[in-house]
């Protein structure tokens, strides 16, 4: 083990700096308002600074390091020209309040990623601010709730979400100060509309879903229950946390969705960065593009005063707030570092956008082909079973360890940590809830048939060790389970120094 | 054609194992009312040559503070970060890792977590620190709302804070917009002429959630006053202050003044500016606010050999677990950009921020002492300590100031009438580690014959 806080204390100075502009003496506070006792940070010089983070990382695993079919968070391949660009001085080195004409790059290319968002997703209008999805949920539910007060419906205070959602679409709503209604799934996993028709109502302000659902199943009856929540004058918000399966098949317009957020750093492959920093615009039909967060990125023909640069052959890009918005919900525009590395990603595909969605749902079916196809062929089909009894489904299918931990008591957990030990991240587990000793698998359009062929060999050797080797699993990690009811019983949430 | 697809060309092999014949057979499940049977009207797929000539047009078409003299902050100001830190940040296995639910093959990330909780810890004289949220508006907004689950009880003011009439309408708006589910009512303090808190004012939130401040407030003023403000608050009353991190260098730490809770914006360590994203909140907290703490929390463990291990911890707090009983509906944060801002601080050093903070002050300093010996300007708080910015009254509009600035190619500042209607002829002047003494003389050459034909009448 290497600690930072070992460094604490060592001679010598990190880095070197300039001198301050002006003598220190004109810049004495008075007694009462100066520091007494400076941090206990460490010192590194560069070449320990270096050592310790490279060591860290090598502790760390990435889609870089390998397979990472984390079911729900769509991990793809992120293109490394992103990168350089996103350290462009035009984005890097530009201030939020620098007026219109000393950005209409960046403006120019957050008004074409509005757009392709709009098109994308069958919507009118689109915000670039919300910095995460569940940021994006919670701006759009805000938008529907202006859009309810305006029209006086105040008594709408229920949001209507399925027992299969993100735990982020309740507590989104609830910040908004929603009652949450949940409702049961069928059996198979997808919607119940019957369940859905008998909490409709008066005070129905929104349902939110995600389609395909958590469990990869696209729900066939979409459309109806559109209809159902807009026959009570209810709203239909789409969580985009699975957009990155129906890319140019259908869309949540197509869906009858009025409103949806887009997760960036899913679909558009902005690095995850160990848990951020994402981005979560969100796209409106028109009824609710005047409550947007403002401001928008909008475009007119050039005119003769305009101080135009190269890139206005015909547009002048501004910002522009909505009529009646909410107001903000970062206090500038958003992740634009991750809009601009995003942006990038579409230009890769363009119109094929598409393509890349086939290829998630091929590689998909094929995984999930290729695990059942082992499993038979070695007579093994009775350890799991298939969380989604379906001919296809679309991004990530469920497998449930159900038989397994009763046959022999290896569970989700155990063979999540079995997999560590063959080199895999392993998939999402015990999410959703309504599937047993679930295991969720999302192996994305970047992985090889070579990748998908192993893993599966691999996952159907793995479900028949031995459950004591499995309980014990991980054993080549850097670390072996780590005890997460000793980390929240013992509470060390910082380096304990000496002198305490 | 598309380079990122590794299967492009198998399909047919992998379509045979699935017994299927074309691609539109897997999106059989979608019911034709609902497809989308056009092509997306966007344009041809590009190469990476091609994407990177087109964002070197379209951002080169931008002007980067670094092409101008540049004093525009308002909270996001330039700063330095150092080389290493852009090398380390992109490697692979921190870029592209998820949040870390798998904590044994996640081991770097969680400790460099940790590493970050104590950090900012340290910085701020707390016990307490997540592991970022978005940005410093949504770690005040948090920080109201978290003041409302632990002192609504015993309020004598029910669901009421109280935040000081200087912060700026864009991070009002999102406490609005984060507080009003609850039904919150935001009150404001009065601040006096010189810019300080007024205290007679600040004793009519006793009795309410949560009282937020800022230090240095929104015009760059450090206030003394602040060290009074628990006492006349009380215990039963959040005290939370934003900060500007590296001003902690040299300005007491506000958990050694009493402070609950503690936001800011990371961003003047180990971060661009970025246009404004992506940037990191800074969250801490007393021991008494963690279990209604947002967001994530790194924790030390063992593993089953007893070896030190670290884990994410207290997650019944969160949205995955509790639903929306959540503390926070927030999930991904901006754990990268903190992991920079941690990078940037163990090279600083405690030394190192206090002369970086040095840097600033005195910045700030020689930026007054010139400006104000320009004939038509005065400065509305002269006699206060000022960091990173101070506002000054021009014998005209800001607005027209900042215009022939902008024509003199100097970014000149923020007119403080955006902030404040009334103050037309105000403006924030910003400077920071990466001001000149060459960057004051020529704003101050500037500004002098802009003032020169505004107090004579005529058109600069």
């Amino acid at each position: 083990m290497s600690h930072l806080f070992e460094h604490y204390g060592a001679e010598g100075q990190g880095y070197s700096q300039p001198n301050p502009i002006a003598s220190i003496d004109s810049i004495r506070l008075p007694e009462g308002m100066q520091r007494q006792k400076p941090p206990r940070w460490p010192r590194l010089s560069e070449p320990e600074m270096v050592r310790h983070y490279t060591w860290l990382s090598s502790r760390n695993f990435g889609i870089d390091t390998g397979f990472y079919p984390l079911g729900s968070c769509t991990m793809k391949h992120n293109p490394r020209i992103n990168e350089v660009i996103a350290q462009l001085p035009g984005i890097a080195d530009i201030h939020p309040l620098q007026p219109d004409h000393h950005v209409q790059g960046t403006l120019a290319i957050f008004y074409e990623m509005q757009d392709m968002l709009a098109i994308c997703a069958g919507m009118d209008a689109v915000t670039l601010q919300p910095v995460a999805g569940a940021q994006g949920e919670f701006t759009a539910i805000r938008c529907v709730q202006e859009y309810f007060r305006k029209r006086g419906e105040t008594q709408r205070t229920k949001v209507i979400v399925p027992d299969s959602a993100h735990g982020t679409n309740p507590a989104s709503a609830a910040m908004c100060g929603f009652e949450i209604i949940e409702i049961p799934s069928k059996d198979d996993g997808r919607i119940d509309l019957d369940a859905l028709r008998a909490v409709v109502g008066e005070d129905t302000a929104a349902m939110m879903i995600t389609n395909p659902n958590t469990l990869g199943l696209f729900e066939a009856e979409i459309a109806q229950a559109s209809e159902i929540v807009h026959s009570v004058g209810g709203q239909m918000y789409y969580d985009g946390a699975n957009f990155n399966a129906i890319l140019g098949r259908t869309s949540p317009g197509l869906m009858g969705f009025d409103a949806v957020h887009y997760n960036l750093h899913k679909t558009f492959s902005q690095p995850h960065g160990g848990g951020g920093p994402g981005s979560g615009p969100i796209g409106v039909k028109s009824h609710l593009a005047e409550f947007l967060p403002g401001p928008v990125v909008s475009r007119r023909e050039v005119e003769e005063n305009d101080k135009v640069t190269v890139i206005n052959d015909k547009w002048w890009y501004h910002w522009e707030t909505p009529e009646n918005s909410i107001g903000k919900v970062q206090q500038w525009h958003g992740n634009s570092g991750a809009v601009i590395r995003c942006w990038a990603y579409y230009r890769r595909y363009g119109r094929e956008l598409k393509t890349m969605s086939e290829h998630a749902v091929l590689n998909a079916n094929y995984l999930r082909r290729r695990i059942m196809d082992i499993a038979e062929e070695q007579g093994v089909l009775d350890l799991f079973c298939d969380g989604t009894p379906v001919d296809v489904v679309k991004h990530e299918f469920t497998i449930s360890m159900a038989p397994l931990k009763e046959k022999n008591g290896a569970g989700a957990m155990d063979i999540a940590k079995g997999l560590l030990d063959q080199g895999y991240m392993a998939p999402t587990v015990y999410f959703p809830l309504v599937v047993p000793e679930c295991m969720m698998v999302e192996p994305t359009e970047t992985e090889s048939k070579d990748t998908l062929d192993k893993f599966a060999e691999k996952f159907v050797e793995v479900i028949q060790m031995d459950p004591e080797v499995l309980h014990e699993a991980p054993i080549t990690t850097k670390v072996r389970r780590v005890d997460e009811v000793y980390a929240a019983r013992n509470l060390t949430l910082s380096y304990p120094f000496d002198d305490e | 054609m598309v380079d990122q697809l590794p299967n492009l060309g198998r399909e047919k092999v992998m379509l045979e194992t699935l017994g299927l014949e074309s691609m539109d057979d897997l999106f059989s499940d979608i019911p034709e009312t609902v497809r989308m049977n056009d092509e997306l009207p966007l344009p041809a797929p590009q190469t990476e040559e091609e994407i990177i000539a087109d964002a070197r047009r379209l951002l080169g078409a931008n002007v980067a503070l670094g092409d101008r003299v540049s004093f525009l902050g308002a909270g996001l100001n330039r700063n330095y970060v150092p080389a290493s830190v852009f090398q380390l940040v992109t490697r692979g296995e921190f870029l592209t890792s998820y949040t870390p639910y798998q904590p044994e093959v996640s081991q770097g990330m969680l400790q460099a977590m940790w590493e970050f909780q104590t950090l900012i810890s340290e910085l701020v004289g707390l016990e307490v620190s997540n592991l970022s949220v978005y940005d410093a508006s949504t770690a005040a907004a948090e920080a109201l709302t978290c003041s409302i689950r632990i002192h609504n009880k015993k309020a004598t003011q029910k669901d009421t804070v109280y935040i000081s009439e200087l912060v700026p309408p864009a991070r009002v708006s999102v406490i609005e917009n984060y507080s009003q589910g609850g039904g919150v009512v935001i009150k404001t303090i009065k601040h006096n002429e010189d810019g300080t808190l007024n205290l007679e004012s600040l004793a009519e939130a006793a009795g309410s959630c949560g009282v937020y401040v800022e230090q240095p407030n929104p015009l760059g003023i450090l206030d003394g006053g602040l060290s009074k403000v628990k006492e006349i608050i009380g215990q039963n009353t959040a005290f939370i202050v934003g900060v500007s991190p590296v001003s902690l260098g040299l300005v007491e730490a506000p958990g050694n003044y009493g402070a609950d809770i503690v936001v800011g914006e990371g961003q003047s360590l180990g971060s661009p500016i970025t246009y404004g994203g992506p940037l990191y909140g800074i969250f801490a907290c007393s021991k008494n606010y963690l279990r209604q703490m947002p967001g994530r929390i790194v924790g030390k463990s063992i593993d089953v050999d007893g070896n030190e291990a670290f884990c994410l911890t207290l997650s019944t707090r969160e949205q995955h677990i509790r639903r929306h009983r959540a503390t926070s509906n927030i999930c991904t944060n901006e754990t990268l950009i903190a992991l920079m801002g941690a990078m940037h601080m163990s090279l600083l050093g405690p030394e190192g921020l206090k002369l970086l903070a040095q840097r600033n002050m005195a910045a700030c300093q020689l930026a007054k002492e010139k400006i104000v010996k320009i004939p038509g300007i005065s400065l509305p708080h002269e006699s206060g300590y000022h960091y990173n910015e101070f506002a000054i009254e021009l014998p005209g509009s800001a607005s027209d100031c900042l215009e022939y600035l902008d024509s003199r190619g100097v970014i000149g500042g923020l007119d403080l009438s955006n902030w404040y209607p009334d103050k037309t002829n105000w403006m924030l002047v910003s400077v920071s580690d990466q001001t000149t003494s060459n960057d004051i003389e020529m704003l101050c050459a500037r500004i002098s014959i802009w003032c020169e034909s505004e107090t004579k009448g005529v058109k600069a």
